[in-house]
């Protein structure tokens, strides 16, 4: 096993158009998806988005490790449609499509499925690709610029810091356990390794905290940075073209109460009855899965 | 003669919940420039002596402190750890536990962004920082992708960028191969020698220090017990031995020699000489 396993996300070095975005228009971008996700039920609107931040990750040059942290969405896509199928959050009358013995499938769900798959997909997607595409020392710098408290967007900065640190750990800690004759491998190999994980933790944060007030951490003065973020008119243009357009089409949904699309797109029975089992056999090949690693010897 | 740069005068130190002092009436001085090393078996009070200087104790841990420190003509009871910054440097034995930014040059603009030295300055002082301690280049790498000798160096220009007096090192080299050890002593002995800075060093390697400190202090249990030139003190190979403590191997073996009457003159503490010695000595019972 590697001891270095890279973090799934993290930033990707690059020189595209977006990677040189700061991080200000992005951060209005992240935050206006999930503001237009949340205030429209239109599936068009919220496929829409996830598309448009799809196309900007192939721009950025992210495809591959965006496609590879979206594996985290089967299962949430499964489990999601497949429930919305057999017990659909809208109210009754539900209408039958079908039946798998005992159990009754309904269509009126699907709908509002596509519709929380869509909000995920849209904001996962989009943050990704700010995450991937923005050096996060930029993204702290902006943080306090954005008057973000010293010692919180330290906190964020470290965590960030520490993951990829406590991976190896883990990986060292599992190493020698091995080499005692103990389990090496799923989840169950993990947990035993977390007690000397975090003492090690502990100390470390110990002895990084008298090395940081060593260096005037705790300066009651005027910090400042090393990290220059200027903003160019284009990323003026990035964020204006942000504000507006989101502005637009959250306004417009909100006039039209969400601008519910459910009665206009209507899903044939023998789709919904094929989706939900396309849905429940991949929900349950990851269940077996996982299940089957964290039990492999 | 100039005022001493540390004074420890009577100092005496128990951890917060501890009865057992770690320091017991401490008196030292250590002047400007000068290349002191502290020796002692763990639990002599060495990092305790150490932290004692930069002010964290007991600034930041607490415990109860009699008697008095001077460090640079301040009393280190009235000063904030971040103040005395400005004047120690400190770099523990973990170099990969002192490491929190996402490149090498963040490393070392931190303690500066803290201290609010301004940009235009910074641009300055980090690359030249880092041809200090021969980093140059790595400015964007990520510290913990660099070696153990790498890191430790890292941390050391995270404090001279401050451009602090005095530099203390606690075991340094403890978790680094041979190599990393070499780079880090060299750099030292550097910033001792062309710099005048101030180096204390807390170390187990007695041959390195034999070779480069001006003065040894050594402690056992909380108190100083010998404080003298490396000639003084590496040559009390007996004393050192009741106290488990190391000497130098040629010290070691040149004392064994004079007890068999095998070696005249005075017992060598580095290597080099020892051998010349020993040749010599060879070539007189060969010819």
């Amino acid at each position: 096993m590697s001891m270095q396993m890279a973090l799934p996300i993290a930033m990707i070095p690059g020189n595209s158009l977006i990677h040189r975005i700061t991080p200000l228009p992005k951060m209005i971008w992240v935050v206006g998806y999930i503001v237009l996700a949340f205030s429209t039920t239109n599936i068009v609107i919220l496929y829409s988005m996830a598309l448009f931040a799809f196309l900007i990750a192939v721009i950025s040059g992210v495809t591959r490790p965006l496609l590879k942290a979206c594996v985290i969405l089967v299962p949430i896509a499964s489990s999601l449609l497949a429930l919305q199928i057999i017990a659909p959050a809208v109210e009754k009358p539900w209408t039958s499509v079908g039946h798998i013995g005992a159990l009754a499938l309904y269509g009126n769900g699907v709908y509002y499925g596509f519709v929380l798959l869509g909000r995920i997909v849209a904001s996962l997607i989009m943050a990704l690709v700010v995450v991937m595409t923005t050096h996060p020392s930029d993204l702290f710098t902006t943080f306090a610029k954005l008057k973000i408290p010293y010692t919180f967007n330290f906190m964020l900065a470290m965590t960030l810091q520490l993951i990829p640190v406590f991976q190896r750990e883990v990986g060292i800690i599992m190493s020698a356990q091995k080499s005692r004759g103990m389990k090496g491998r799923g989840f169950s190999a993990v947990l035993p390794s977390f007690v000397p994980v975090f003492v090690g933790a502990i100390e470390r944060v110990q002895q990084l905290s008298i090395s940081l007030e060593s260096r005037g951490f705790g300066s009651a003065g005027i910090k400042t940075s090393y990290r220059q973020v200027k903003s160019r008119p284009s990323d003026w243009v990035v964020a204006i073209v942000g504000v507006v357009a989101i502005a637009t089409l959250a306004t417009m949904s909100i006039m039209r109460g969400t601008w519910n699309l459910s009665t206009v797109i209507l899903f044939p029975h023998a789709f919904v009855f094929w989706l939900f089992v396309v849905a429940a056999s991949v929900f349950a090949a990851v269940i077996l899965v996982t299940v089957f690693y964290m039990f492999k010897r | 003669m100039p005022e001493p740069i540390v004074i420890f005068d009577d100092v005496s130190y128990a951890y917060p919940g501890t009865e057992e002092l770690a320091l017991r009436g401490v008196s030292l001085e250590i002047q400007a420039g000068e290349y002191v090393a502290i020796l002692g078996l763990n639990g002599a009070g060495k990092t305790t002596l150490g932290l004692c200087v930069n002010g964290v104790i007991p600034t930041m841990l607490g415990g109860e402190l009699t008697g008095t420190v001077t460090v640079a003509g301040l009393n280190v009871i009235e000063y904030p750890v971040r103040e005395m910054a400005k004047v120690v440097g400190m770099v523990f034995d973990n170099p990969e536990f002192q490491m929190s930014q996402m490149s090498v040059a963040e490393e070392v603009a931190l303690g500066l962004e803290n201290a609010g030295v301004p940009y235009e300055d910074m641009k300055r002082i980090i690359p030249e920082t880092l041809e200090l301690v021969g980093l140059s280049g790595y400015e964007e790498r990520s510290p913990l992708g660099l070696s153990g000798g790498q890191q430790q160096r890292l941390a050391i220009a995270a404090v001279l960028a401050m451009k602090p007096n005095i530099l203390i090192m606690d075991e340094p080299t403890s978790n680094l191969d041979p190599i990393g050890k070499q780079e880090v002593f060299d750099m030292a002995a550097k910033l001792n020698r062309e710099r005048g800075m101030t180096v204390i060093v807390i170390e187990h390697e007695v041959e390195v220090m034999a070779r480069y400190a001006d003065r040894v202090i050594v402690l056992d249990k909380g108190r100083v017990i010998m404080n003298g030139t490396p000639d003084d003190i590496f040559t009390r190979v007996t004393e050192l031995a009741t106290l488990n403590l190391r000497v130098p191997e040629a010290a070691r073996v040149a004392t064994l020699l004079a007890e068999k009457d095998l070696w005249q003159g005075p017992v060598p503490i580095r290597t080099e000489p020892a051998i010349t010695a020993v040749n010599e000595l060879l070539g007189a019972t060969h010819a």
